[in-house]
């Protein structure tokens, strides 16, 4: 019942945890055509694992990651997507420190993981369209490691394709993100300062 | 976590389910007001209408694993991979005879055909499963279980459960935990030393699932605000997926090079 696939995604997603992002439905553009997207894909993985593999010191590795991500991460419509229904409850100052700390744990997540990626491949196989985004398949192995299938969900933002959501064996990262946080919330009576403060917590550790 | 521990119960009866059952009956979680739609949405989307009882369930099994389950896990990783890695092939092969049934069951001739010269390679060639021979000529290991094939069968998930020493789960999987129990050669053995084989499949199965998620499970407990939340969208999502790859994997029975 419980599988090696459980084991895999459960370790994509949480080594993942990373990187997703999205503006939800509210993408009213044209999808980014699938060569595009395989190509935004492609570029921005071979240069992440360059990163990674390439020389310099834990820090400067994270100095220089961090731009990259945020280039190609829609982090502030992930961030709203994660707070689901709790944003229209949320005052203004109490999101923009949302979507700060959003952030943060965010980045913490993937520089946390800097060691774990070290020498991984990362091989494009299909690309579909789905509604929201399109989905771009990549294999992804890691020495002694099963190989994991990610699918990086790419969708126009601003003029520019962004990663709005990462599924890692078929679980998405966005919605397990916002399944989390709504959870919390539900059990602090809805209160967004109580998430917050945990997120505040979580980012000071 | 307990994600793992389906395993270790692999023949332990019903008993537990029983109890299980009949204890979630107990606490059942509060519908929010259906004037707040927003509410309403997500406590159907949880799908978790038991939640304090699977919650209580949740504590106890993550009291298990962490005193217990755990750390026996993370001894067994000074193991090394050399030993580690056969164990882990044996056992899996073990369990193919089930994977085989339930692919016919699920009317997957190619599924069932991978399955069946994958026991056969790695019985004989693979030393009695040690090495995974099979793999490298071409013949992918998958996994599969018999509430996938409930799933297959039309069989809704129904309702959220967090069972005791289980784990997550649903009464489809549940049950689909039952027809693996059933579907499996050994659950009938009774060769000399066949007691002995299935307590120490049990046993070994548990501490090798376990040792494999000790990272993500660790990470999940570390990052999530509620684990519980977090591991019961995961356990749906990717039982989902699971349920959606096996149903579009109808690959021609004709290997390739014989066409």
């Amino acid at each position: 019942m419980i599988t090696r696939r459980h084991l895999l995604a459960c370790t994509a997603a949480a080594s993942l945890l990373a990187t997703a992002g999205p503006w939800g439905r509210a993408l009213a553009q044209a999808a980014v055509p699938a060569p595009e997207a395989t190509a935004f894909v492609t570029r921005l993985g071979s240069a992440l694992v360059g990163i990674i593999d390439g020389p310099g010191t834990y820090d400067d590795k994270k100095r220089r990651l961090q731009p990259l991500v945020e280039a190609a991460v829609d982090v502030e419509g992930l961030a709203r997507f994660c707070l689901g229904r709790y944003q229209r409850t949320a005052t203004p100052p109490q999101m923009q420190e949302f979507t700060q700390l959003f952030r943060a744990v965010l980045m913490n997540n993937i520089f946390g993981k800097i060691g774990e990626f070290q020498g991984v491949t990362f091989t494009p196989t299909t690309t579909i369209a789905r509604d929201g985004g399109t989905q771009v398949g990549t294999l992804i192995k890691r020495p002694n490691q099963q190989p994991n299938t990610v699918q990086w969900v790419v969708a126009p933002i601003a003029g520019a394709p962004r990663i709005i959501d990462v599924v890692a064996e078929g679980v998405s990262l966005r919605l397990t993100q916002q399944s989390d946080y709504a959870a919390f919330l539900s059990r602090n009576n809805g209160d967004v300062s109580a998430l917050i403060a945990a997120m505040r917590n979580q980012v000071g550790r | 976590m307990r994600l793992t521990i389906a395993r270790l119960v692999r023949s332990v009866p019903l008993l537990a389910l029983t109890w299980a059952l009949t204890g979630a009956l107990a606490g059942c979680a509060t519908a929010p007001p259906l004037t707040d739609a927003d509410a309403t949405a997500e406590f159907r989307q949880n799908n978790d209408s038991i939640e304090p009882t699977n919650r209580f369930f949740y504590a106890v099994n993550d009291g298990l694993d962490t005193y217990l389950l755990r750390p026996v896990a993370v001894a067994y990783r000074y193991v090394p991979g050399v030993i580690r890695r056969p164990v882990h092939n044996m056992l899996s092969n073990l369990s193919s005879p089930i994977t085989f049934a339930n692919d016919v069951l699920q009317a997957k001739p190619r599924r069932a055909g991978d399955t069946m010269m994958r026991f056969l390679i790695n019985s004989t060639a693979g030393i009695g499963g040690i090495f995974d021979v099979a793999d490298d000529l071409g013949y992918k290991a998958h996994d599969t279980d018999f509430g996938v094939t409930l799933a297959l069968w039309g069989a809704g998930e129904g309702p959220f459960l967090f069972l005791p020493i289980i784990g997550p789960s649903n009464p489809r999987d549940a049950g689909g935990f039952a027809g693996n129990i059933l579907l499996d050669p050994l659950t009938y053995a009774t060769f000399g030393g066949s007691n002995a084989l299935r307590y120490s499949r049990l046993g070994v199965g548990a501490v090798d699932a376990r040792e494999r998620l000790l990272d993500p499970v660790d990470q999940v407990k570390r990052t999530a605000l509620d684990p519980y939340a977090t591991f019961r969208s995961l356990y749906r999502q990717n039982r989902q997926s699971e349920i959606d790859r096996t149903r579009s994997d109808d690959r021609a029975t004709v290997p390739a090079w014989f066409r």
